[in-house]
């Protein structure tokens, strides 16, 4: 159901994002940094779920709260004429790697205990077998 | 069972959202990128200039042809006149000092190209480009020097010649020319090769490290004018 969702959302958003105007160049970067601050939260999303502390306020609020206020913060930094964008890009990115990390450490553990298993259950046929 | 729904319905929207935001951020920049990447466009502009240049020398080819047989019909028919002789020469003499005519004899070759040195060495980056003003004075040191033709990159230098900046490149009677600069010059080439003297023009761009070579040379030649010199306003006075 929920994976059902998020591929019927993913196709909308392609198909709906290859029709949509252009924005013009100069807010480019603002949706830039948006995207990067939403995928952010996507990731922390998972991270959350897998351990099993996954809040739905506090995804939304991320995901909207981030983008919004990372927007704000290069609007301001473009003002202050200090590259502030680049900072948000440090941090999200950054968060974006050790979420990714915890997430393909959670997989593999899982896999390879799976993997383990088979093994056991097969010397122990093999065993009775043998007997 | 309804926390569920909830959560994927949110879920995707969300997902919705953000593949709409990547989607429209990735055309917005293919579309606006095109100085940077070269595109299937600009290789077909590309292509299109370079056919129109060949077609461009075809037809100047065709033109030199007309021009040689008109020459010849000219000859043989002022070959018996010498009143019409003489004037056959005075016209070929005033194109020669005009530019329209292509000349020959002793003279310069001067090269100038942009330096060599690193940039992101220079205290002044443009001090290492050979810009317009610098063609422009070498070409007014000549003509002070006793230089009777010059040309630029084969562009000659005429009366109505302009020498203007156009960004990295340089505009020389409407036509665009770059560095490498190749000056020559017909005249005396030891009173033109002393250009180079210290303290003069050539001296300054060298100490600006731009590349500065000068050759003499006994045998120059030098184009005609390719353009049209149109006088509207100049009349004579009787």
């Amino acid at each position: 159901m929920v994976f059902i969702a998020i591929l019927i959302g993913c196709i909308l958003g392609a198909l709906l994002g290859m029709n949509a105007p252009m924005i013009s160049y100069t807010y480019s970067s603002y949706l830039a940094i948006a995207v990067i601050a939403a995928l952010d939260s996507v990731f922390g999303g998972i991270n959350s779920v897998i351990n099993k502390k996954f809040d739905l306020k506090i995804f939304i609020t991320g995901f909207f709260g981030n983008a919004i206020l990372s927007i704000l913060l290069t609007y301001l930094g473009q003002k202050l004429n200090v590259d502030i964008y680049l900072a948000a890009i440090v941090v999200f990115v950054g968060r974006m790697f050790t979420n990714l990390a915890i997430i393909r450490r959670y997989y593999v553990e899982k896999w390879s205990n799976k993997l383990e298993k088979l093994k056991e259950k097969k010397e122990q046929k093999t065993v009775e077998e043998n007997k | 069972m309804q926390n569920k729904k909830i959560i994927s319905i949110v879920l995707g929207i969300m997902c919705f959202l953000l593949t709409l935001g990547i989607f429209v951020q990735i055309r917005t920049v293919n579309s606006t990128n095109t100085t940077v990447s070269q595109n299937y466009e600009e290789n077909n502009l590309r292509a299109d200039v370079l056919k129109y240049k060949e077609r461009y020398e075809n037809k100047y080819k065709d033109l030199e042809k007309a021009e040689a047989e008109l020459e010849k019909e000219r000859q043989d028919s002022t070959q018996n006149n010498t009143e019409l002789e003489q004037k056959e020469n005075e016209i070929k003499q005033g194109n020669k000092i005009i530019g329209l005519a292509e000349v020959t004899g002793p003279g310069v070759i001067i090269t100038l190209s942009d330096s060599k040195r690193d940039a992101s060495t220079a205290l002044d980056i443009s001090s290492l480009l050979v810009h317009d003003k610098d063609v422009l004075s070498v070409v007014n040191e000549l003509k002070n020097a006793g230089a009777e033709a010059i040309s630029v990159n084969d562009q000659r230098i005429v009366p109505t010649s302009s020498i203007l900046c156009g960004g990295n490149i340089v505009n020389i009677n409407g036509e665009k020319v770059g560095s490498p600069f190749v000056i020559k010059a017909i005249g005396l080439p030891e009173q033109l090769a002393g250009l180079e003297r210290p303290g003069g023009y050539l001296y300054w761009l060298e100490e600006a490290t731009i590349e500065v070579d000068v050759k003499k040379s006994n045998n120059i030649t030098i184009p005609k004018y390719t353009g049209v010199i149109s006088y509207e306003y100049a009349k004579s006075v009787e």
